[in-house]
């Protein structure tokens, strides 16, 4: 942090003779680049050869987590790592705009959809021959080849969450729905969910409904969880080809558009909406609510003793699947300690750390030790093992579609043709039909 | 009172003090000497480089880019006019388009009537005048993005102020935010908040400048209130009625930080304007600059056809003398 | 209409006004809980100022505070002064090419800001200030409606006035300082509100060029708590009400120059 006591930067101070040249832009920037905005990036981290600069998002868990295990790092190795947190909705135009002006952060998180719009454009540091076998070995292998780029590895997967049903126990009693799954095996088949949506849209008063999922603003790509499950592809085998015209597609387009249509999720929270599940299950305007695991803290405060909540398994139909939510942490390509970088990666993801930052989160662990496990939950441990055992559900095949390097242009697309067809009635073929063509020159 | 030739929506200077041998400018360079024109441009150009710097230069970028397929990083090129074909054929930028011009219709007309009718009203004397007017000014200075937060309160479906009040009323559930008119509604009413004070300002200026003693003539004549308005008020108005216009329409058509922060452009793309749309283009994820570039190139043209073609049409009826 | 009518209609217009500010002061008050459990009240049960204290626990306000009062005061300071030497020469000076300058500067404030964003911050790169105050301060200096207001309130001073000092022989820059500066009270005081309120109002410009969290502004922080914030309306607006309340008061306070100022502009 540039500010000194006063809260004014001392980066402010400027020659008057810049100032008289108006613009003196480079003149400006020799005498503001000391500190302030890092504003050239040879002076990355402040000119320092052990300073680095990590820019993240983060929840309020999150923070206090990274605030710690950075201050670990820069007293064991005599550091100064710089946590920078900045708003979710602007994390990317931030990193974007960093990256074309020389001067990205030396590290970030970046999600795992995201990262390959950096990787497949030399973005991003090379990891190859900073990661030991003993630590490759042990990640999920989906989530490892979640960030590697034509074989090369591009970051280091942090974190995973996953998405899992919670529920307020009384509302389903009430509309007499008396099991709950409790395995992932017995987990509600399609037909099930509807049923029990149209028996808690029939006992809920107007206002209040069945469920809400979590597929709104960025969390389009979450939809294809139920592609996945009626055994869809989103992508063929070359990861180039579409392939989601199909009758699984059809299927699975068909069943998510009743959401709506028959009244089980509340107007507002369709694709572009404005309201998130966690939100509307806090405030009883929902019975259940698709939710990943990293909200719980939040929802905990915010529900408190308000009422009583559990979780379920995701409905399953062909077979099961969840999305593939978490994060990677990266290094920029342009970084001017890159072995310092390297290092600070590797700490993050040291067994110890690892676990005690997805303790502390409630997310879950990418090593596999870790995995099979027990973490002592910061909070409401009784509902991680049902997101745990959800995870284990996604396949590395649905890893390489949610992952390639255009991605983020499919979460996009997904995100208007989807709002096109829940909301403004365009039909389902067209709306496949469109996917697939944007698909199509998506990839170039 | 004649109105000026030049094309800006220039007004005539009041006839304070003394009157103006001519309004210099009528007559172009009148070309004293070198020396003045130097002071001049010594004058003028601090403000010309931060224009040229922040503001022509950009537009010139954008506009070459807006024949490039180019993004934040990665390899550019040169398509020619594939994004403005893509724009031409494209749903969504013709649903901006309208979305545009529908929220500029609904917009201007009610901020310029609100606000001349409060300065009517205003204008004479009124008990506790200063304290009404500055209330209704106070929006003025209000963040767009604050204006935004307070609209997603007030319209809220969940816990928003407006549906609890319209349910003591027998209303239930107005769809704020899920229907696509309701949702167009609330961003302009937001808008028109901010800026009916403006309006009122500038008409409670020139209504200022109305000589009493034409109105007393006119009373003395037998004029009625309604009467004296519309045949002594209303000449005066045109002016800043045209200043307003313009205004508004600028301001509309490059509306964003209300809609963006309350709406995000949904439900559907029902809110989404063309500014929205351009920087989703250019800034969303998929960082299409190209195209983003495109559609601003599109919104400044149709700023200025339209604000071209108000000006002839005052120009004309400023020489046939009309009034309005 | 009697003069109690008149009052009647724009006080039931004011009071519609005020609303949307009495909802975002109500809920800054609003404990969180009472918020999600009956929705926002007109009145609520409680009242509680924990709103602030879990803003000032958790962020920089006091930091955030300062740099937005920087940042808009530079920017004002540059912008008035380039706006008032430009509308004085475009006013009354003659040069070649004076009304075509005119038209030119005019026509920049039809360019849409957002939409040629991205250019905008390739020339902020080139010239080295990315991340930097100076990032937010230059191009928001660059505006055309502060010039045309400075030279509409100009062209009504009287020629004559120049006409004289010229006779006695002083310089352009001694008359602008001596005689049209003292003349130009009330413009100066429109400029400098809206060129203030311009700045501390902008967020999303702010946002790309800031990058560091440490200089943002206010405007800026509260889109940031936006994000963190999700539907907590209370510490929201808890934070809208302290970007708002200084510019609000500022007005109040110089109301009276800005009609007066408005109203010599000659937009009539």
């Amino acid at each position: 942090m540039s500010a000194s006591p006063s809260g004014m930067p001392t980066s402010f101070t400027l020659s008057r003779r810049a100032l008289l040249g108006g613009l003196g832009g480079v003149a400006a920037s020799s005498a503001l680049s000391s500190c302030g905005g890092f504003s050239r990036p040879e002076s990355s981290g402040g000119g320092g050869g052990d300073t680095l600069r990590f820019k993240t998002w983060a929840s309020d868990a999150e923070k206090s987590a990274f605030t710690r295990l950075v201050k670990a790092f820069n007293e064991a190795e005599g550091v100064t790592v710089e946590l920078e947190v900045v708003p979710y909705a602007e994390m990317f135009t931030g990193i974007d705009t960093e990256l074309q002006a020389g001067s990205p952060p030396d590290v970030f998180r970046v999600d795992y959809p995201t990262l390959g719009t950096y990787s497949s454009t030399d973005q991003l540091l090379d990891l190859s021959d900073q990661l030991e076998g003993d630590l490759t070995d042990d990640l999920i292998p989906a989530l490892y080849q979640a960030v590697q780029y034509d074989g090369t590895p591009f970051g280091v997967p942090h974190q995973t969450d996953t998405t899992a049903v919670v529920y307020q126990p009384r509302l389903l009693r009430e509309a007499g729905i008396t099991g709950v799954p409790d395995s992932l095996d017995s987990a509600w088949t399609w037909e099930e969910f509807a049923t029990v949506s149209d028996q808690l849209r029939a006992s809920l008063p107007d206002g209040v409904f069945p469920f809400a999922y979590d597929w709104q603003q960025l969390g389009a790509y979450r939809w294809l969880t139920w592609l996945f499950e009626a055994d869809g592809r989103l992508l063929g085998e070359d990861l180039r080809t579409p392939e989601i015209v199909s009758a699984e597609g059809r299927k699975a387009l068909e069943f998510t558009r009743q959401f709506l249509e028959k009244g089980w999720v509340p107007p507002n929270t369709s694709v572009k909406g404005a309201t998130y599940p966690d939100t509307a299950f806090a405030s009883q305007k929902v019975a259940m609510a698709f939710v990943g695991d990293f909200l719980l803290p939040s929802m905990e405060t915010t529900i408190g003793d308000g009422f009583e909540w559990q979780v379920t398994y995701q409905p399953r139909d062909v077979r099961a699947s969840t999305d593939l939510g978490g994060n990677a942490l990266v290094a920029a390509a342009a970084t001017e300690n890159a072995d310092l970088a390297a290092t600070f990666l590797r700490f993050m993801v040291d067994p110890d750390n690892m676990r005690t930052f997805c303790e502390e989160t409630t997310e879950l662990p990418t090593r596999q030790s870790l995995v099979d496990t027990e973490l002592d939950f910061a909070v409401r441990p009784d509902l991680m093992p049902t997101f745990v055992e959800q995870a284990t559900t996604l396949t590395p095949d649905d890893v390489a579609q949610v992952t390639v390097p255009f991605f983020a242009e499919i979460n996009t697309v997904l995100q208007n043709e989807l709002e096109l067809c829940f909301v403004d009635g365009q039909s389902v073929d067209d709306t496949l039909t469109n996917i697939a063509d944007a698909l199509e020159s998506a990839a170039g | 009172m004649s109105t000026s030739t030049q094309a800006a929506p220039a007004a005539t200077p009041p006839t304070a003090g003394a009157p103006l041998p001519s309004s210099p400018g009528r007559t172009g360079p009148a070309g004293r000497s070198w020396r003045e024109s130097l002071v001049g441009y010594a004058f003028v150009s601090p403000n010309l480089v931060l224009l040229v710097l922040f503001l022509f230069v950009p537009l010139v970028s954008a506009i070459l880019m807006s024949f490039q397929d180019v993004s934040s990083f990665g390899p550019s090129s040169w398509v020619g006019i594939d994004n403005y074909r893509r724009l031409l054929s494209e749903d969504v930028f013709w649903r901006t388009l309208t979305n545009t011009l529908v929220f500029t219709l609904a917009t201007v007309p009610t901020s310029i009537a609100i606000g001349l009718v409060l300065a009517v009203l205003l204008d004479t004397a009124v008990p506790a005048r200063t304290v009404l007017r500055t209330i209704i000014f106070v929006p003025i200075v209000i963040s767009g993005l604050v204006v935004a937060l307070i609209g997603l309160l007030m319209f809220d479906e969940g816990v928003g102020m407006l549906n609890g009040m319209l349910a003591a009323v027998g209303i239930d559930d107005a769809r704020w935010q899920t229907d696509g008119t309701l949702a167009m509604v609330s961003v302009v009413v937001m808008t028109v908040w901010t800026r009916v004070g403006f309006a009122m300002v500038i008409y409670l200026a020139a209504l200022q400048d109305v000589p009493r003693e034409i109105h007393e003539a006119a009373q003395v004549d037998g004029a009625g209130a309604v009467q004296r308005f519309w045949w002594v008020t209303v000449p005066m108005l045109s002016a800043p009625t045209f200043f307003l216009v313009v205004m508004n329409i600028i301001w509309s058509f490059q509306v964003f930080d209300i809609v963006y922060v309350m709406t995000g452009g949904g439900p559907g793309n029902d809110t989404e304007m063309l500014v929205t749309y351009a920087y989703d283009q250019g800034f969303g994820p998929t960082r299409d600059f190209g195209y983003g570039s495109t559609i601003g190139v599109v919104i400044f043209l149709l700023t200025l056809v339209v604000v071209v073609l108000r000006l002839h049409r005052e120009r004309r009826e400023a020489r046939s003398g009309g009034v309005r | 209409m009697s003069r109690w009518v008149r009052f009647l209609v724009v006080a039931v217009v004011c009071a519609v006004m005020l609303f949307p500010l009495y909802c975002m002061l109500v809920v800054a008050f609003t404990p969180r809980d009472a918020l999600f459990d009956s929705g926002a009240q007109l009145w609520p049960d409680a009242f509680t100022t924990e709103n602030f204290t879990r803003l000032f626990d958790r962020f920089p306000v006091g930091t955030w505070f300062l740099n937005s009062v920087m940042v808009a005061g530079i920017t004002t300071a540059l912008s008035v002064t380039v706006n008032l030497l430009a509308g004085y020469a475009l006013a009354k000076l003659r040069f070649l090419g004076r009304d075509a300058v005119f038209v030119l500067i005019i026509s920049t404030m039809m360019i849409p800001a957002q939409a040629i964003m991205f250019p905008q911050f390739r020339t902020v790169i080139d010239l080295g200030l990315f991340g930097t105050f100076w990032a937010v301060i230059l191009p928001s200096a660059a505006t055309a409606f502060g010039i045309f207001l400075a030279r509409q309130f100009l062209l009504a001073i009287p020629d004559e006035l120049i006409e004289a000092a010229t006779m006695d022989g002083a310089g352009q820059v001694r008359i602008f300082l001596r005689i049209v500066l003292p003349l130009c009270k009330p413009l100066i005081a429109v400029l400098v509100l809206l060129a203030f309120m311009a700045q501390w109002n902008d967020f999303l410009w702010p946002l790309i060029a800031l990058k560091d969290p440490a200089l943002y502004t206010l405007p800026v922080s509260l889109r940031f708590l936006q994000g963190q914030y999700d539907a907590d309306y209370g510490g929201l607006m808890a934070a809208a009400l302290i970007t708002c309340l200084p510019l609000v008061l500022l007005f109040v306070l110089l109301q009276r120059y800005f009609v007066q100022g408005l109203a010599r502009t000659g937009i009539k």
